[in-house]
């Protein structure tokens, strides 16, 4: 623009940047980092090796019992003292697998746990597909139908008798979106228009607005109706609740406690934080209260107290009462985290999307909660482990979950004792699961970085 | 008075877009604002400059209710502004804003942080909000950008995103809060040039900056600020060639 600002453009030295040189080499062998860090002294060369030592001694001892000494098949415990007294006793376990996972169901109907559990995830599945219509009704539709249809797997029943009418049309409108959601997601794959869109001509001479979802309405409702009826026509055996037990009772209660653990928690920091002195004392209540008071006390009020607030003929099954507690629960801890997610999102954000023109919800639920969210994965998902460990708490209050079963093994004639083997049992069992689930966050983090 | 000589009065009808009245404002017992008055007319370019804490964010950010004010008055369009859903309304109707930190949404891409308020505030279909969002990133040069996220693109491209998503809700007055002081030098001018492009298809603007340049350029008029007071109102070649006041000249010394 002005180069004629200087007076002397005759002398002017051209300027070139210097190449670039590769990083200078540092030897990164392991053999290398071992003699540099280890071996670099006396000292730290018997160090070393009185560790190597002791880690060796620990493994085998470790190995001898777990594997090398132990037995896998035996008809009781005594039996296995005679084949190996100082091995570990698998065979108690392998003999109690089945209880262990599903708790008292019955074997013959067990097909209907691991049916409803792979829906579940099935469920979830279209999610992986960037751009599929209606994309965020799928997670919603999941907390808000799936519990209907897995209930109606697990519990059983007849529609009409055992079955509630509310309960049976839930079950069909959730299947209807199960099935509905698939066909959608492969015409959509296909690079097809949605299902309901067939539609579409026909009600647009009818109606004028809306006439996508009223299509889409329309579909989903036929399909539940059909469904329905379907329905009245099968009846699974019902199984009581008293029965449910295992690991399966475990999934119900971490999995009810963390899908609604963010909804709850949102709730309850957003209440925290408003200007509302009703709703602002309320929520802190609520959140101070249930956080000091520890997670047993909380499901004993709930089994204890619960029935006593409630008017008489509402029967609540022991279940409910604890999904209601452990719900809250997590929900305050939630909060906390939540708050200290939406603390972190600086002014500018709620300016800008004030300039814009956003109300407090779509601020909230488009500008702020997904960054506070997304910051507070590591967090959140720290609260879902502990969420998943505690529940084995509820074997206090006589649910048959995992720790309870494995504690029955001990009281079993044929394996009377056991009680090393099937706590062993279950550690591996959490510490693959939390393990897959830190990993899954790690990964959900890196997705989902807010400042990519 | 100043006004006559100003381009945009001889070049419009006098319509007075935003009146401020008699504006007071205190942060506990610092009074940041003291008896404000100001007229800023229709397709006028408003620069408002001043040493730092002489209340000229504060002033405009009143204008949008980003800060509540104690005393007196400020009309847009004719309309008083009060605490109440209808003026809230009318600002977002008629103003929008660029902050001097961007405060771009950074979960979303820049496309997405221009038609946010398209979809969900005016409810337009995503294909039209995105050929709208699209043509105003183009305006401002950075329509290849549209897919990143504000955290990969420079300042510079990031102030113009903020520009182009404010203009993307219509405004008839856009007010900019100090847009080129969070920027490295070189990325001011490919900014001051995206202002200075809106300026010329007569949009009604509120500027403060420090870039005496820009001021010079394309201001209609220039307000000095001190202490919480407009010390001076006039054409550029008035207030900052020749001031009337000590303290303007002052100030000049050491921003030019």
């Amino acid at each position: 623009m002005s180069a004629s600002k200087y007076t002397d453009n005759s002398a002017v030295k051209r300027f070139k940047a210097a190449p670039a040189r590769p990083p200078l080499k540092q030897n990164r062998g392991v053999f290398h980092i071992l003699r540099q860090r280890c071996f670099n002294n006396i000292g730290n060369s018997v160090l070393t090796l009185l560790i190597l030592l002791g880690g060796f001694y620990l493994i085998k001892g470790m190995l001898d019992w777990a594997v090398i000494n132990a037995v896998f098949v035996a008809d009781s415990r005594r039996q296995c003292m005679e084949i190996s007294p100082d091995g570990a006793c698998w065979a108690g376990i392998i003999s109690w697998f089945n209880g262990l996972i599903y708790g008292r169901y019955p074997i013959e109907e067990q097909w209907r746990v691991n049916a409803g559990f792979m829906i579940a995830v099935a469920w979830l599945l279209p999610l992986m597909s960037k751009g599929l219509p209606l994309r965020n009704f799928v997670l919603l539709s999941w907390i808000g139908l799936f519990p209907f249809l897995g209930g109606y797997l697990f519990l059983g029943g007849q529609f009409g008798q055992e079955l509630g009418l509310l309960h049976g049309l839930m079950t069909s409108l959730a299947l209807a979106y199960f099935v509905l959601n698939y066909l959608n997601w492969g015409l959509h794959k296909l690079g097809k228009q949605g299902l309901h869109e067939v539609f579409v001509p026909v009600l647009s001479q009818w109606i004028q607005r809306r006439v996508h979802l009223t299509s889409l309405l329309l579909v989903w409702g036929a399909l539940a109706i059909a469904i329905a009826f379907g329905l009245t026509q099968v009846s699974l055996p019902s199984v009581a609740i008293e029965r449910w037990g295992g690991l399966f009772l475990t999934f119900i209660i971490a999995g009810f406690a963390i899908t609604m653990a963010i909804p709850v928690g949102v709730v309850l920091a957003l209440g925290r934080r408003s200007k509302l002195p009703v709703i602002h004392w309320l929520c802190l209540v609520t959140i101070e209260l249930v956080r000091s008071v520890p997670l047993i006390t909380v499901l004993f009020m709930a089994v204890t107290l619960l029935p006593i607030f409630l008017p008489a003929d509402v029967e609540f099954n022991k279940l409910a009462q604890v999904l209601v507690a452990v719900c809250i629960f997590a929900g305050a801890y939630m909060a906390e985290n939540i708050r200290g997610g939406l603390q972190a999102i600086p002014a500018g954000q709620y300016e800008a999307a004030k300039t814009l023109g956003f109300g407090y919800w779509h601020t909230m639920l488009l500008v702020i909660l997904p960054q506070a969210l997304r910051m507070m994965i590591p967090n959140i998902m720290t609260s879902f482990i502990s969420l998943l460990k505690d529940t084995t708490l509820v074997s206090i209050i006589g649910l048959f979950d995992i720790m309870l079963m494995a504690r029955n093994i001990a009281n079993d004639k044929d394996w009377i004792g056991l009680h090393t083997e099937p706590l062993v049992m279950i550690s591996i069992l959490f510490f693959v699961i939390c393990y897959g689930m830190s990993q899954y966050s790690l990964n959900l983090e890196k997705r989902l970085k807010v400042d990519r | 008075m100043a006004t006559l000589n100003t381009n945009a009065a001889l070049a419009k009808e006098e319509v007075k877009a935003i009146e401020i009245q008699q504006l007071n404002k205190w942060y506990g017992d610092h009074h940041v604002l003291k008896d404000v008055t100001l007229d800023i007319y229709e397709g006028e370019i408003m620069v408002v400059c001043g040493p730092s804490g002489s209340g000229k964010s504060t002033l405009i950010r009143s204008l949008n209710h980003l800060e509540e004010y104690q005393e007196g008055q400020v009309n847009v369009f004719g309309q008083t502004l009060a605490r109440d859903r209808q003026s809230d309304q009318l600002i977002h109707n008629t103003m929008g804003m660029v902050f001097q930190n961007f405060n771009l949404f950074p979960h979303l891409t820049v496309l997405e942080n221009c038609t946010l308020g398209l979809t969900w505030l005016r409810k337009l279909p995503e294909n039209e909000a995105n050929r709208t969002a699209m043509k105003l990133l183009d305006r401002v040069g950075i329509a290849h950008l549209a897919e990143r996220f504000p955290g990969q693109l420079s300042g510079g491209q990031q102030q113009r995103v903020a520009i182009s998503r404010s203009l993307a809700m219509e405004p008839k007055i856009m007010l900019f809060d100090e847009p080129t002081s969070a920027l490295d030098p070189e990325m001011v001018k490919e900014v001051l040039d995206v202002m200075i492009d809106l300026a010329k298809t007569g949009m009604t603007m509120v500027c403060v900056t420090h870039e005496m340049q820009f001021a010079r350029q394309v201001a209609d008029r220039v307000v000095f600020m001190a202490d919480g007071e407009v010390v001076e109102v006039g054409p550029p070649e008035q207030v900052l060639v020749n001031p009337e006041w000590d303290r303007t000249r002052e100030f000049l010394q050491h921003v030019l």
